[in-house]
């Protein structure tokens, strides 16, 4: 399952929605979250998340079917939230469900880099009515080449 | 000539003041020569020029150097990705 959306997300339900009875071995998850980046109080702090509406699901199928076919994965589930969040809110869930835990763990690494690189979503950091675009960071595009 | 609708995202729309354009070009065109057509058409298109501008064309990320085919249908310029 692969979901762009603006509510929060329930990583129970979404844990469950990844075991088969008698074949899943391993499921490896993992959760982004919203940290407080300012000295002002976290109320005053806020995060936006913009996509590009049909290329950002796009971009995430496209990561999604190159870890199925370089790992046996029996389920994998994105979901990335955009919109208006606040610090501590969840921003991303990646969840594999496999035989055994080294895909598992090895697919949920590789999604979650070539997400934060390869995915149409930008981040824009709110104090009060002041506003920063987040710049890409060069360690998340080195990261990628631990995979090639 | 084809119609093409050039969509823009987070800073680079907030720079260009504008989140969508159409224009008519010849294509096929590269990425590079259409960054320089909108630099041209509109007033506040020499951020398009800047270094940090990546692009898409339907729906995949391009180089300046790939062409937009005559079948594309939309083109996006933006700064880096920054999810997750």
């Amino acid at each position: 399952m692969i979901q762009v959306q603006e509510q929060d997300f329930h990583v129970q339900e979404l844990y469950q929605s990844l075991l088969e009875a008698n074949v899943t071995g391993a499921v490896a998850m993992f959760v982004g979250l919203v940290r407080h980046f300012s000295d002002l109080p976290v109320e005053d702090c806020g995060f936006e998340l913009e996509h590009y509406p049909g290329m950002t699901e796009h971009n995430l199928k496209s990561i999604v079917n190159e870890a199925k076919e370089r790992w046996p994965l029996l389920d994998v589930t994105v979901v990335h939230r955009v919109g208006r969040l606040s610090i501590n809110d969840q921003i991303v869930f990646v969840g594999v469900s496999a035989a055994h835990r080294a895909e598992a763990f090895a697919a949920c690494d590789f999604i979650m880099d070539y997400l934060k690189s390869r995915a149409a979503f930008w981040k824009k950091e709110t104090q009060g009515e002041n506003g920063q675009w987040v710049s890409a960071v060069e360690k998340d595009e080195l990261s990628l080449k631990r995979w090639s | 000539m084809s119609r093409i609708n050039v969509v823009f995202f987070a800073s680079l729309r907030e720079k260009l003041a504008m989140a969508e354009y159409q224009l008519e070009v010849e294509l096929p065109l590269s990425v590079a020569d259409l960054k320089q057509a909108l630099a041209r058409e509109i007033d506040t298109g020499h951020h398009l020029l800047e270094k940090t501008v990546h692009s898409s064309v339907d729906f995949e990320f391009t180089r300046d150097q790939d062409m937009i085919p005559s079948s594309a249908r939309e083109v996006a310029f933006f700064p880096a990705v920054t999810g997750g």
